[in-house]
């Protein structure tokens, strides 16, 4: 009897269970950052569908990438083997039906990772997202890139200019060197690049590789390329209407308010029938 | 029905089915809700359905050691970089590290989310073990040898003499402990650990030679009447097909390995140990004494414990958030209603069994007759 009611549960549950696409309202704000102190996180889904997100994170202090992301209230996974250090989902996308978030993912398929100062053309990170300090005022972007090859990764759609800062000119940030140089956190490997690939080109060593340094970033193009025009952008949403992300992970388990405190319960009746049982059996040897 | 609840010892492959499903249980969550809940009706179990037996004992120590385990995941959070996460709770000193030890870090900041993720990751192995003292407290380890197939005999003999130390140091604790109370000692606790230490130890050790003094002269680990070749072949299948097992247990209860390392090598591995295991048990000939009979409350333990196993199971394929909790946002862990209804499976034992028998029964009985 109670095999089947968990058997229509489970039905129940894998019936429902909806893509949820969740912004943590606590952190960060909608829309470009307001002023030059924090950064702008954008995340273009492409080929996954759904409006780009645009959100600030009002961060002062210096972070990493991953603080920028998560600190703008993003909901992000990593996979299973490397943690946080390689973001394989974000915003549940890809879902867990189509990527399984344990190993790296493939080439075909990942999110790749971008930054800009202000006003700039969009580059593609040389580092892992744990490996780099975000630009103050400038952006980082998310990029959903499907069968593409090093020279095609998607650049995000949305330019990085903040709005009121269009004829700011553009000065661009050196790469900085990683925060650390675990092997376990560097940007996906690129493969085949050609060497004249152009400033989105990245050779950074496999993952687990025996090496003991990251090879210096490529130098880049002498005069820093522009930013597009802003008119060119995709329509984007701040994820103002989004469910917030404690509410969509609780809406999906199927978890109960209740539940808890029935286990908490359970443990104490356990542990409090334990004991009495415990007295009368030793009474009952003498 | 009424010779149902006759008090009367289980037979205990049937306690350590029960007891290896909880801990199968344990490692598919990290949820905390769920893992106190296994210990506590591991708990409940074993004082409800243990022995007065020396293993019987060993329960308390197991917890002492589930206890450690969750200490020292925690502490090494503490030590080795805890600051994966937001919620800074402590900035500790950091003792700089030459360049080659580049990604490990002394000390510094530690985190509330590192912390709680270290907490549950003890918790899990904790309870494993204390499942694993579970079945020690409640299956009695030297009808569990008479249990064993033929082939295992060998083997099974090394185990069982393996498992009982364990037990068998809890007892020496309590004698030893007895007797210093006997005599009227006492004195400060450090100085008492360091004076039973050495009682408990000797008498561990005299009573293992003893023990295997006596297993000798009854021909246990007789080996002469096979041929040496014949006894490498069987013997390299078995270990074999052991390593294979264990290889395809392991990936298929971790989820992050390999899939090819799951099915196709347990399979193979059991399909290697089993030609080992006939060709084994071909050559040793032994007649049991009153062998152990599988009966209904047997089976009842048995498939409280799988039960368990299979809702986890089940249940982890369906909603992974819930069994791992996430630590993208400190909150108190979620928790649905069929993984701790499932848990709850395991306590069935406790009131469907017969009490075990009581000490002494068959001395009162031979007394009155």
């Amino acid at each position: 009897m109670r095999t089947l009611a968990i058997a229509g549960a489970v039905t129940l549950l894998l019936g429902t269970a909806p893509a949820a696409r969740a912004i943590d309202h606590s952190k960060g704000y909608p829309g470009f950052c307001k002023d030059d102190k924090g950064v702008t996180v954008v995340v273009d889904f492409q080929q996954l569908g759904g409006d780009a997100i645009v959100r600030c994170n009002p961060q002062t202090t210096a972070g990493s990438g991953l603080d920028a992301i998560k600190g703008a209230g993003f909901q992000i996974a990593g996979v299973q083997r490397w943690g946080e250090g390689f973001v394989c989902r974000i915003e549940n996308k890809p879902g867990a039906a189509d990527e399984r978030c344990i190993d790296t993912p493939p080439a075909q398929a990942y999110w790749s990772y971008w930054h800009a100062a202000n006003n700039c053309a969009w580059d593609y990170s040389q580092w892992g997202v744990k490996n780099r300090r975000f630009i103050p005022g400038g952006f980082e972007g998310w990029s959903f890139s499907l069968n593409a090859t090093a020279n095609s990764n998607p650049v995000p759609r949305i330019a990085a200019v903040r709005p009121g800062t269009e004829n700011t000119p553009c000065t661009a940030v050196e790469e900085q060197k990683p925060v650390t140089d675990n092997p376990g956190e560097v940007q996906r490997p690129v493969q085949d690049t050609p060497p004249e690939a152009g400033h989105q080109a990245t050779e950074t060593p496999q993952p687990g590789a025996p090496t003991g340094a990251l090879p210096p970033p490529k130098p880049r193009a002498s005069a820093s390329p522009k930013a597009k025009d802003p008119t060119g952008n995709i329509a984007f949403s701040g994820g103002e209407n989004a469910e917030d992300v404690n509410a969509v992970v609780k809406r999906t388990s199927g978890a109960s308010d209740y539940a808890p405190w029935a286990a908490g319960g359970a443990v104490l009746v356990l542990a409090v029938a334990g004991f009495f049982v415990a007295r009368r059996r030793k009474r009952a040897d003498g | 029905m009424t010779s149902y609840f006759l008090p009367r010892d289980l037979h205990p492959a049937a306690w350590w089915v029960w007891s290896l499903g909880l801990s199968v249980a344990a490692t598919r969550t990290t949820n905390p809700w769920l893992l106190l809940t296994i210990v506590a009706v591991a708990g409940f179990v074993v004082v409800s359905r243990r022995s007065e037996a020396p293993w019987a004992l060993a329960f308390r120590l197991y917890l002492a050691l589930g206890a450690m385990i969750v200490v020292i995941r925690v502490g090494f959070r503490f030590v080795f970089g805890g600051a994966e996460g937001t919620t800074i709770l402590l900035s500790l000193p950091e003792i700089p590290l030459p360049a080659w030890a580049a990604g490990i870090r002394l000390f510094g900041d530690v985190s509330a989310e590192s912390l709680l993720s270290g907490l549950y990751d003890g918790l899990r192995l904790a309870t494993m073990v204390i499942c694993l003292g579970a079945a020690n407290a409640l299956a009695n380890p030297k009808r569990l040898l008479k249990a064993m197939p033929p082939a295992l005999y060998e083997v099974g003999t090394a185990v069982i003499v393996a498992l009982s130390v364990f037990p068998q140091l809890a007892e020496s604790v309590l004698r030893v402990r007895r007797a210093r109370k006997l005599r009227g000692g006492s004195g400060k606790r450090l100085q008492v650990i360091h004076s039973i230490m050495i009682p408990i130890l000797e008498d561990a050790l005299s009573r293992s030679l003893q023990l295997a003094a006596s297993m000798d002269s009854r021909g246990y680990g007789r080996a002469g009447l096979v041929e040496a070749r014949h006894r490498l072949l069987t013997g390299t299948l078995m270990i074999i097909g052991l390593i294979g097992a264990c290889v395809g247990i392991y990936a298929t209860l971790d989820g992050s390995t390999p899939r090819y390392l799951a099915a196709p090598v347990l399979s193979a591995g059991l399909v290697i140990g089993l030609i080992g295991f006939r060709l084994a048990g071909r050559r040793v000939q032994r007649t049991r004494y009153r062998a152990d009979r599988w009966h209904l409350p047997e089976l009842v333990v048995a498939a409280s414990g799988i039960g368990v196993a299979v809702v986890l199971f089940m249940t982890s394929l369906v909603d992974p958030a819930n069994l791992n909790p996430s630590l993208i946002e400190l909150s108190w862990p979620l928790l649905s209603w069929e993984p701790l209804a499932g848990v709850l499976i395991g306590v069935l034992p406790a009131f469907l069994t017969p009490a075990p028998e009581p000490p002494f029964a068959t001395l009162e009985e031979v007394a009155a007759a």
